[in-house]
């Protein structure tokens, strides 16, 4: 189709952006020649409309996305067919019954216990008397309580296990037959371990080191 | 469709329907004067229904010689009275008060349902036409300028605005 040259000059006509000659001219052509005034026409009324209202321009957000949902409801709508919809329900409502009947058929879980060397994070144990260097033989060892019902167990190293004994105090007193192996300028360390009064272990204290002197 | 005007021959003895003619040039007559008085001038109306029964007496004084096209005979017509018009409004101007803005009279039902329309068109565009659409046209800005802000060649800018009008043209077809 054979395009009028003045049809560049529509846009340039309604803006005002033309001179007058141009002007002239373009308004002298647009008398004579029936497709181009259909264009102008046309082309005035969506400007007219552009120009007129700014809002056209602002596309509110929230329908659009209403839209494409919709849009993807439909199209997974329209995926399946009712009866294979139907078939689909039913087998989701059999996986979640088997889901949840099977964990009653299961073995029990083994219990949870710790080895001596694990602890139950949360408590921790802290040892009092003695931790530091002392004169004489201990008469007794004190730590910091972690409550009742607890059951404490006690080491005493001398390179080697020296003495183990269990307590439900937060004090020992050292019976005379340990006091006998322990001699003065010898290192010696001890450390407890807390457990509950089901076997737990609760907590672990650092293994603490002190020496008798002379 | 009944006929007002009849036919009028001019010097040169070619016969003019003046029905026809009417039909044809008052559409372009009316664009013309509006776009020159504005749409909200409430006399436009009253001067393109002058100018048009100026043109039929001219023809039937056989003034009209056929020297140029008919088109050109009537543009003339049509901007000497409009030049006319401009002339005693602004005479008239400097004795009597701006008159109140007075509805567009064109703005029929018919028109608001179409500008609704398109405004619902644009609306539905995507955003990278709406946004060469509001520069060039709502903001009025150079091709070049509208190239430069949305950082495309010029030449992409009126690709856009072309393809803008016509899926909007789409639209108002449907």
């Amino acid at each position: 189709m054979k395009t009028c040259r003045y049809e560049g000059w529509i846009d340039g006509y309604l803006l005002g952006k033309l001179g007058e000659k141009e002007t002239e001219a373009f308004e002298r052509h647009y008398f004579e020649c029936a497709p181009c005034f259909a264009k102008l026409a046309e082309r005035n009324e969506i400007v007219g409309v552009l120009k007129r209202d700014r809002s056209v321009f602002v596309v509110e957000e929230r329908p659009a996305i209403e839209t494409k949902q919709a849009a993807w409801y439909d199209r997974t709508f329209a995926f399946f067919t009712p009866r294979q919809w139907a078939f689909a329900g039913a087998a989701a409502a059999l996986l979640v019954a088997v889901l949840a009947i099977t964990p009653l058929f299961r073995n029990a879980p083994p219990e949870f216990v710790l080895n001596g060397e694990e602890t139950v994070r949360g408590s921790s144990l802290t040892l009092i008397s003695p931790v530091i260097d002392i004169g004489s033989v201990p008469a007794s060892f004190e730590w910091r309580a972690l409550g009742a019902d607890v059951e404490y167990q006690v080491s005493i190293f001398n390179g080697r296990l020296l003495w183990k004994t269990t307590t439900r105090d937060s004090r020992l007193t050292l019976p005379d037959d340990v006091k006998a192996l322990m001699t003065a300028g010898q290192k010696y360390s001890w450390q407890v371990k807390a457990f509950s009064l089901q076997g737990t272990l609760i907590a672990v204290s650092s293994r603490v080191q002190f020496t008798i002197n002379h | 469709m009944g006929t007002l005007y009849n036919t009028a021959v001019t010097e040169n003895r070619a016969e003019i329907d003046l029905d026809e003619l009417v039909l044809k040039f008052r559409p372009i007559v009316s664009f013309r004067v509006r776009k020159a008085l504005g749409g909200a001038t409430p006399d436009w109306e009253d001067v393109a229904d002058e100018i048009i029964t100026q043109v039929i007496e001219k023809i039937r004084k056989r003034e009209f010689r056929g020297d140029s096209s008919i088109g050109t005979f009537i543009y003339t017509i049509t901007s000497r009275r409009i030049i006319d018009h401009i002339r005693e409004k602004t005479k008239v101007l400097r004795h009597a008060p701006e008159p109140a803005p007075f509805p567009d009279p064109s703005e029929t039902l018919e028109s608001q349902e179409r500008a609704a329309r398109i405004a619902e068109a644009v609306k539905g565009l995507k955003p990278k036409f709406r946004e060469v659409l509001h520069l060039y046209y709502y903001k009025e800005l150079p091709r070049e300028e509208v190239a430069k802000r949305l950082g495309i060649p010029p030449r992409r800018v009126s690709e856009r605005v072309n393809y803008a009008l016509k899926l909007i043209k789409k639209d108002l077809k449907r």
